[in-house]
C-alpha cells in the first residue's frame, strides 16, 4: 500500500510544473487546477477572461474561465455555453472535463474549422470546481471515495444539538478512510472463498466469520454511536431555487434555497449572462447524461424541448459509447432544486448532466465492458465485484485496493481495515482519464456546434400600390437548438425575441406571421404591427410580412437574448 | 325566523362593535356601535395619517434612543427601491432567553400592521413582563417599497417592491401603468359600453357592477377596466405596472412559480432573503407572529389543499415496499411503518415520523397538521371569548387565509413554530334584512348535540338545506335518519356546510364585500371611499365612466379608529405568549440497585399550553433540539446517553428519562436541561459514598 501512496504522490509530484497545453494523466488539485486556469488564461489573453465568481463557506475562490473571441463579437452577442462540473466535491473528473474542454477549445482554436467555428459563434463559460472546499478537503483529508460531497455548512445530523462532531477518521494513519470489520462467529457475513477480500452473507446453517462496522472512525462524542454526525450536509445540487424543498423533504437541501454562498454567487453570476442557452453540469457516476424534469411532478418538457435533448442526448450516447442518455427523476429518481431544474427553467436554457465514468469498464475477462456490474442484493459478492479486484491486482498493480490489515481499535477492540480508496470507485485511474475528458468534451463541442445559429432572409419587397409595400422576413436557424426554449415561451420566463421594422419615413400599417407564403396567409398582429415578438425553431424558419406604407430605407432588426442581434437595411423602391 | 346571510359570508365572524367597556375615542366608538347605514353620516375622520416609510423609521430610531439599553436596531436589507428594512430587537437577554419573532405589513398593503408592531413595541418596552424573559425581533415594514404607494398620489395599491418587472413579456418594462385620468387623485375604475361587455349594475344599487348571467336571460353591457390609458398602445390597460415582488409570496413554501408578483425564486427578494437568513440564525425564535392579511386567532388556517399526506393511509412504493419485504397492496399508518423499519435501522438510529415521510417520499406538508389544529382551534375560541369580554361582539368579514408562498405560511410549515396572524380589522357585515328563515347557522349547528338537531324537525332543518345550498341528495330526512343512526354528527355537518360553495341566487346582489365596503363608506367615510361614475371622454374607448372604490378602503380604517383597535386586540399578544412552552426539570430520584450502581430518573415537564416542539416541528425537525446532559466526576454511564436529545413533550405533559450510572465514589451528579425555545433548568444530586 506504501507503494501505491507514493506512486500517486509521484504523479502528483510531476504535475508542479504547469504548462500549457495542459496534461491530463492525473488528477488536478484545487489550487492546481486555478493554477492550470490562470496558465489557459495567460497563454489566450485574447481569447480568455478570468473572473472571480465568488467565495465558497471557507473563502476559497470559485473560478470561471470565459472563452470569447472578441472580434467576433461582444459576449452577450453570442449564444452562451455554460459548462461546470464538481459542484460534489469528491466528483472531481467533474473539473478534468471542464479543463480539458477548455485546453481543447484553445489549443486549437485557428488549427481545427469545427473548433475555430464553434468558438467564434459561441461565448463558453466554464467553472470546472463549483464546490471548490469540497474538491480541497477531498484533496487535502483522508475521505473515502463517497465523502466530501458536500457545502461546508453544518447540519446537526444526530440531532444532539452539537455541530458535525463525529465524523469518521483515518485511525489507521494511512491517508484513505477505509472499512472497518470485526472477526464474528455470529455475524451474517463470511470471506467469499473466490477472493477472500470481498465478503458474501452467510446462508442459514452456515457460521459466520464477520460483522462490518462501516467506515473507518471513532466515537468522538461518546453517545455511542461512530461517525454519526460527519462534515455537512448541504448538497450543494439540491439547494437551487426552483423547485426546491426543505431538509425533511429533499435530504441535503439546506435551510432556504442559495444557502450555500457559492452556489448564490453563481446564481446571480448566471442571471447576470441571458444569453446562456446551453448547460452541461458534470458529475460521477455512471456513465449517463441525464436530461430534466428532476422530479415527477413537473411533468414533462414541452415536445419542442424533448426533441432538441433528443438529438442532442441520442449522438452524445455515440460520442460516448456505453453513456446512456436518460430523464432524471423516470430513470433515476426525483430530486428538488437541482442546478439544472433552476438552469432549465429560470436561466431558459437547455441542461444536461453528464454522470462521468462507467465502472463497469474496469475488467478483467478480456472484454471492455463487464456483464455482471451490481453487487446482488443477497449480499453475494458478484463476478463483477472479483473482476473489479483483478483489474485494479493486474492493471493498476494495486494502487487502489487497501488490504485487510489488523488494527486494534479503542471501542471494538481488534478489528480489521481495508477496502477501496478514495481514488477508486467513482474515478477512473488516471491512465483512463484522458479517453473520458476527449469524449465527454466532444459532446459539450457537439451541442455547442447546434446553438442557435440564424440568419436573416429580406425576400420580398414588393409595392402594392400607391406607397405600400408588402416586406417579406424569413428568419433561418441552422442549429438545431431554437432560439427560445419552448419551456420559456410556456412560462413566460421572459420577453422572447423581437423582430421590427422601422423607418424614417414609413409606417408599418400591418404585420404578422407569413403562416402559407403561397396562399398569402398571414396572420396579423393588431397592436404594435411593427413589433413581433418571435422564436425561431430548431432546424427551422420563421417568415413574417409586413404592410409598410411610405418610402426610404427600413431597417427590419431581429435582436434575441440568447441568438445575437441581426440587422438589415432595406430600400423601399 | 329570520334568513341569515351566512351562506354568502361562511362562518363564524365577528366584528368588534357594540359597546366597549374600555374608554374609546369619540369617532371610534362611535364606529364600533352597531349602525343602522341609512342613518345621518357622520363626518369624515381625516384617514391620511398612518405612519409613511420614513416616518417609520424614525419612530424606530426614537423608540431606541428612548429606551437605548433594551432597544437595538438593525438594518436587515436595502430593498430595491433604496429602503431599509429595519427590526427592532427588544429585551436585555440577546439569544439566551425564547424570543417571538413579528412580521408585520409583508405585502405592504396594510397601513395598519405597521401601526399595530410599531404599538407593540412600544407596550413591550413599557412592559417589563414581556420584555424580561423574552427577545423580540419585530419587523414592522416588511415590503417599505410596496407600503410607500400609500402616501403618494394618485393613490393605487400594488404588493410589489420596486424591482421592475415585465408583466407582459413585451419588449419594455413597466409601460403601462394607471393614469388619473379624472384628477381626483384615486386610482379606481372605468366602466365602457361594449358589445362583449360581461358586466351589469347590480339590482338596485347602480354603483356596483355584478356579471351578467346569459343563462337567466341577461345581456352584459360593460366591460370594466382599471383607470388608465394605453400607454405602449399594445390594446391592452395597465397591464405593465411598476411593483416587481410581492414580499408576502416571495417565501418558500408553497412558492408559485412564475406568478406574476412571485419573484423568480423563493427569496430571491432582499427583504425575503434577509428574514430567511435571520430566522435560521436565530433557533432562540420560539413563536412567530404576522401582522397582515390574516388573523389565525378569528379564523385557524385552513387545510384542504391537495398533495398532503394522509399519514394514517399511507401507499408505500412497490420498489421500496418490496425491498422491505412487505404487502404494498394495502396501506399502512405511519405507527405500523416505524414498526417495520426500526428493526432494519442501525444500532442506536430511532427510526420516526420525519426520517419515515422523507424515505417514502411523501412530499412537503401542505396543511396544517391535526395535531396542531387542537392549539390553533383552542386559543381561537379563548380570543373570541376574550373579545366577548371586552364587548366587541358585533360580526365583520371572515379574515382572509394566507397566499401561497406568504410570510406566515412558511414560518409554520419550514420553521415548525406555532404562527399566530392578526389584522386587526375587517369590514363590518352590513345588516340585512331579517326574513323569515331557519334560524340555523353552521355556527349553532356545530354546538348541536345529535338530540338538539333531529329536535329542529324536518321542516326547519329542510329550509336550513336550502339556505345553505346544500345538494339535493340531502334532505332533512335522510339527514336526520344519519344523526340519529350515529353515522354523522351536528358538527360533522357543520364543517361540509361551510365548505359549501355560497349559493348562487346571492350574485344578483353583487358581491357582499363590495356591498359592506360601499355602506361603510356611506356611513363612515362620507362616501369617500368609492367614487361615483362619472363620464369621461377616453382616447381610445370613446366614452366611459369613472369611478368605484378607493384602494385600501377595505382594509385600512379611518386613522381615528387606529388607537382603540389596537387597545383592544394588542394585549392578547401576552396571552399568546403565555403559551410558549416551558421545560422544567421536575424531580429528579436515585435508587441505588447495589455494587455502586444506581438508577437515576429525572422527570421533564412542560409547563406551557404549546407543545415542543409543535406537531409540525416534529415533523420537518427545524427547530432545535432540547437536551438533557447528565455529568458527574468519576461516573460511568451504563444506559443512557451523556446527552440525551429531548423529544416531544406535549403541553401540560411530562416525560420521565432513566439512566443507569455507576459510581464506586460519592458524586455529584448534574443534570442541565437546554433548550433554546422553551428554557433551561438544571438539579444536582448527589450519589454513592
Amino acid at each position: 500500500m506504501t507503494i501505491a501512496v507514493a506512486a500517486l504522490a509521484v504523479t502528483l509530484l510531476q504535475a508542479q510544473e504547469i504548462k500549457v497545453p495542459l496534461r491530463f494523466d492525473y488528477y488536478y488539485s484545487c489550487e492546481k487546477m486555478a493554477e492550470a486556469m490562470k496558465a489557459l488564461n495567460r497563454a489566450y489573453p485574447e481569447l480568455t477572461t478570468l473572473d472571480e465568481v465568488g467565495r465558497s463557506e471557507e473563502g476559497r475562490i470559485i473560478w470561471a474561465l470565459t472563452i470569447n473571441n472578441k472580434k467576433t463579437g461582444e459576449p452577450l452577442s453570442k449564444p452562451g455555453v455554460y459548462v461546470d462540473g464538481n459542484i460534489h466535491g469528491n466528483e472531481i473528473q467533474a473539473g478534468e472535463v471542464c479543463l480539458y474542454l477548455a485546453n481543447r477549445l484553445l489549443t486549437n482554436y485557428g488549427k481545427i474549422p469545427e473548433i475555430t467555428e464553434v468558438v467564434d459563434r459561441n461565448i463558453f463559460y466554464i467553472i470546472p470546481v463549483v464546490n471548490v472546499d469540497g474538491r480541497a478537503h477531498f484533496f487535502d483529508d483522508p475521505n473515502t471515495p463517497s465523502t466530501n460531497r458536500t457545502i461546508r455548512i453544518p447540519v446537526d445530523d444526530d440531532r444532539d444539538g452539537l455541530l458535525d462532531e463525529d465524523g469518521p477518521e483515518d485511525i489507521d494513519g494511512d491517508g484513505s478512510i477505509t472499512n472497518m470489520r470485526i472477526r464474528d462467529t455470529l455475524g451474517r457475513l463470511r470471506s467469499d472463498p473466490a477472493d477472500p477480500r470481498l465478503m458474501i452473507s452467510v446462508k442459514p446453517g452456515e457460521k459466520g466469520e464477520w460483522t462490518r462496522l462501516g467506515q473507518e472512525g471513532i466515537d468522538n462524542d461518546g453517545d455511542g454511536q461512530v461517525n454519526e454526525d460527519a462534515e455537512g450536509y448541504v448538497d450543494g445540487n439540491r439547494n437551487w431555487g426552483f423547485n426546491w424543498q426543505p431538509p425533511y423533504v429533499q435530504r441535503g437541501a439546506g435551510n432556504y434555497p442559495f444557502e450555500g454562498t457559492g452556489i448564490k454567487a453563481i446564481a446571480g453570476w448566471m442571471l447576470a449572462r441571458p444569453n446562456i442557452i446551453l448547460v452541461f453540469a458534470f458529475h460521477n457516476n455512471g456513465g449517463m447524461y441525464l436530461r430534466g424534469p428532476s422530479f415527477k411532478a413537473a411533468g414533462e418538457l414541452p415536445q419542442g424541448d424533448i426533441a432538441v435533448y433528443d438529438y442532442i442526448g441520442k449522438n452524445m450516447e455515440k460520442i460516448v459509447p456505453g453513456y446512456q442518455y436518460l430523464i432524471t427523476w423516470k430513470d433515476l429518481y426525483s430530486t428538488y432544486g437541482d442546478f439544472t431544474d433552476f438552469t432549465n427553467n429560470l436561466v431558459g436554457s437547455y441542461s444536461l448532466v453528464g454522470e462521468l465514468y462507467q465502472p463497469e469498464t474496469e475488467t478483467y475477462d478480456g472484454t471492455l465492458k463487464r456483464k455482471e456490474e451490481e453487487r446482488s442484493q443477497s449480499g453475494a459478492a458478484s463476478e463483477g465485484e472479483r473482476q473489479r479486484l483483478l483489474f485494479d491486482d493486474n492493471v493498476n498493480q494495486g494502487e487502489l485496493f487497501k488490504e485487510w490489515k489488523a488494527f486494534r481499535h479503542p471501542l471494538y477492540g481488534d478489528v480489521e481495515i481495508g477496502g477501496w480508496t478514495k481514488m477508486s470507485s467513482r474515478l477512473p485511474h488516471p491512465f483512463m482519464l484522458q479517453d473520458l475528458v476527449h469524449r465527454n468534451a466532444s459532446s459539450v463541442i457537439f451541442a455547442a456546434r447546434q446553438t442557435p445559429k440564424i440568419k436573416m432572409d429580406v425576400f420580398e419587397v414588393k409595392k402594392l400600390g400607391g406607397d405600400l409595400w408588402s416586406v417579406r422576413v424569413r428568419l433561418v436557424n441552422g442549429g438545431a437548438i431554437p432560439s427560445v426554449t419552448y419551456e420559456t415561451i410556456q412560462n413566460k420566463l421572459y420577453p422572447i425575441d423581437k423582430l421590427s421594422v422601422a423607418g424614417r419615413n414609413a409606417k408599418v400599417v400591418s404585420g404578422g406571421v407569413l403562416t402559407d407564403a403561397w396562399m398569402n396567409m398571414v396572420s396579423y398582429k393588431e397592436f404594435r404591427p411593427e413589433v413581433q415578438m418571435c422564436q425561431v425553431p430548431g432546424f427551422g424558419k420563421v417568415e413574417y410580412q409586413f404592410l409598410v406604407s411610405g418610402k426610404g430605407d427600413i431597417e427590419i432588426k431581429y435582436e434575441s437574448r440568447k441568438a445575437g442581434t441581426i440587422s438589415k437595411t432595406v430600400a423601399l423602391k | 325566523m329570520k334568513i341569515s346571510t351566512f351562506t354568502a359570508i361562511r362562518g363564524l365572524v365577528l366584528l368588534f362593535a357594540a359597546t366597549f367597556t374600555a374608554p374609546l375615542t369619540a369617532a371610534a366608538a362611535e364606529i364600533f356601535k352597531d349602525t343602522d347605514p341609512t342613518a345621518s353620516l357622520v363626518s369624515s375622520p381625516p384617514i391620511e395619517k398612518y405612519s409613511d416609510p420614513a416616518t417609520v423609521s424614525h419612530r424606530i430610531e426614537q423608540l431606541r434612543q428612548a429606551n437605548s439599553s433594551l432597544v437595538r436596531v438593525q438594518k436587515m436589507a436595502v430593498t430595491p427601491g433604496g429602503r431599509e428594512l429595519l427590526m427592532i430587537e427588544i429585551g436585555s437577554k440577546g439569544t439566551s432567553v425564547p424570543a417571538v419573532l413579528v412580521g408585520a405589513n409583508m405585502s405592504g398593503l396594510n397601513p395598519l400592521a405597521t401601526e399595530a408592531a410599531l404599538e407593540l413595541a412600544s407596550r413591550i418596552v413599557r412592559d417589563a413582563e414581556l420584555n424580561a424573559g423574552l427577545t423580540w425581533y419585530i419587523v414592522p415594514m416588511g415590503n417599505p417599497d410596496a407600503y410607500a404607494r400609500y402616501f403618494t398620489k394618485p393613490l393605487w395599491s400594488d404588493p410589489g417592491n420596486a424591482r421592475p418587472f415585465n408583466d407582459d413579456t413585451d419588449d419594455q418594462t413597466d409601460e403601462d401603468g394607471y393614469n388619473d385620468l379624472d384628477g381626483n387623485g384615486i386610482i379606481t375604475q372605468m366602466r365602457a359600453k361594449a358589445h362583449d361587455g360581461i358586466w351589469i349594475p347590480v339590482d338596485g344599487e347602480p354603483r356596483l357592477m355584478r356579471k351578467a348571467d346569459a343563462s337567466k336571460g341577461e345581456k352584459g353591457i360593460y366591460k370594466l377596466y382599471t383607470e388608465g390609458i394605453d400607454d405602449d398602445g399594445d390594446g391592452q390597460y395597465n397591464e405593465d405596472v411598476p411593483g416587481g415582488t410581492n414580499v408576502n409570496v416571495n417565501f418558500p413554501h408553497l412558492f408559485k412559480n412564475f406568478g406574476r408578483r412571485s419573484g423568480l425564486y423563493p427569496g430571491s427578494e432582499p427583504e425575503s432573503a434577509a428574514l430567511l437568513k435571520f430566522a435560521f440564525a436565530h433557533p432562540e425564535i420560539a413563536m412567530v407572529l404576522s401582522f397582515g392579511q390574516t388573523n389565525y386567532l378569528l379564523s385557524p388556517p385552513q387545510g384542504g389543499r391537495k398533495g398532503s399526506v394522509d399519514t394514517e393511509n399511507i401507499r408505500v412504493p412497490r420498489e421500496i415496499g418490496t425491498a422491505m419485504g412487505i404487502d404494498v397492496s394495502r396501506s399502512y399508518t405511519m405507527a405500523e411503518i416505524i414498526e417495520i423499519v426500526q428493526p432494519m435501522m442501525p444500532p442506536g438510529m430511532q427510526a420516526d415520523e420525519s426520517m419515515i415521510a422523507s424515505f417514502l417520499g411523501l412530499g412537503a406538508v401542505v396543511n396544517p397538521l391535526p395535531e396542531d389544529m387542537t392549539f390553533y382551534n383552542e386559543i381561537s375560541s379563548d380570543y373570541k371569548e376574550y373579545l366577548k369580554k371586552k364587548g366587541a361582539t358585533a360580526e365583520r368579514f371572515d379574515p382572509a387565509q394566507p397566499d401561497d408562498g406568504a410570510f406566515e405560511m412558511w414560518a409554520y410549515y419550514h420553521l415548525g413554530l406555532p404562527v399566530f396572524t392578526m389584522d386587526f380589522w375587517g369590514l363590518p357585515k352590513p345588516k340585512e334584512e331579517k326574513k323569515e328563515g331557519s334560524g340555523i347557522t353552521s355556527e349553532s349547528l356545530g354546538k348541536m348535540t345529535s338530540e338538539e338537531f333531529v329536535a329542529l324537525g324536518e321542516e326547519k332543518i329542510a329550509a336550513f338545506l336550502k339556505e345553505s345550498n346544500s345538494p339535493a341528495q340531502f334532505t332533512a330526512q335522510s339527514l336526520i335518519k344519519m344523526v340519529q343512526g350515529g353515522q354523522m354528527k351536528p358538527a360533522q355537518m357543520a364543517e361540509m356546510m361551510k365548505k359549501m360553495p355560497p349559493k348562487k341566487s346571492d350574485e344578483k346582489k353583487g358581491d357582499p364585500k363590495e356591498t359592506a365596503q360601499l355602506a361603510f363608506s356611506d356611513t363612515w367615510l362620507n362616501g369617500s371611499g368609492f367614487t361615483p361614475w362619472k363620464s369621461y371622454s377616453h382616447p381610445t374607448l370613446g366614452e366611459v365612466e369613472i369611478g368605484g372604490f378607493t384602494p385600501f378602503r377595505d382594509n385600512t380604517p379611518p386613522e381615528s379608529m387606529v388607537d382603540s383597535l389596537l387597545d383592544l386586540q394588542l394585549p392578547y399578544v401576552s396571552e399568546l405568549v403565555k403559551r410558549l412552552p416551558k421545560l422544567a426539570i421536575a424531580d429528579v430520584k436515585t435508587t441505588e440497585k447495589g455494587g455502586g450502581v444506581y438508577q437515576v430518573e429525572a422527570w421533564v415537564t412542560n409547563e406551557g399550553f404549546l407543545s415542543f416542539p409543535i406537531a409540525m416541528g416534529k415533523r420537518n425537525k427545524a427547530p432545535a433540539p432540547a437536551i438533557m446532559t447528565l455529568e458527574g466526576d468519576g461516573i460511568d454511564i451504563l444506559s443512557g446517553k451523556k446527552r440525551t436529545p429531548v423529544g416531544e413533550i406535549g403541553g401540560m405533559k411530562s416525560v420521565r428519562y432513566v439512566w443507569l450510572v455507576r459510581s464506586p465514589k460519592k458524586s455529584a451528579l448534574t443534570l442541565r436541561l437546554e433548550s433554546k425555545q422553551a428554557g433551561n433548568d438544571s438539579e444536582k444530586i448527589n450519589i454513592g459514598g
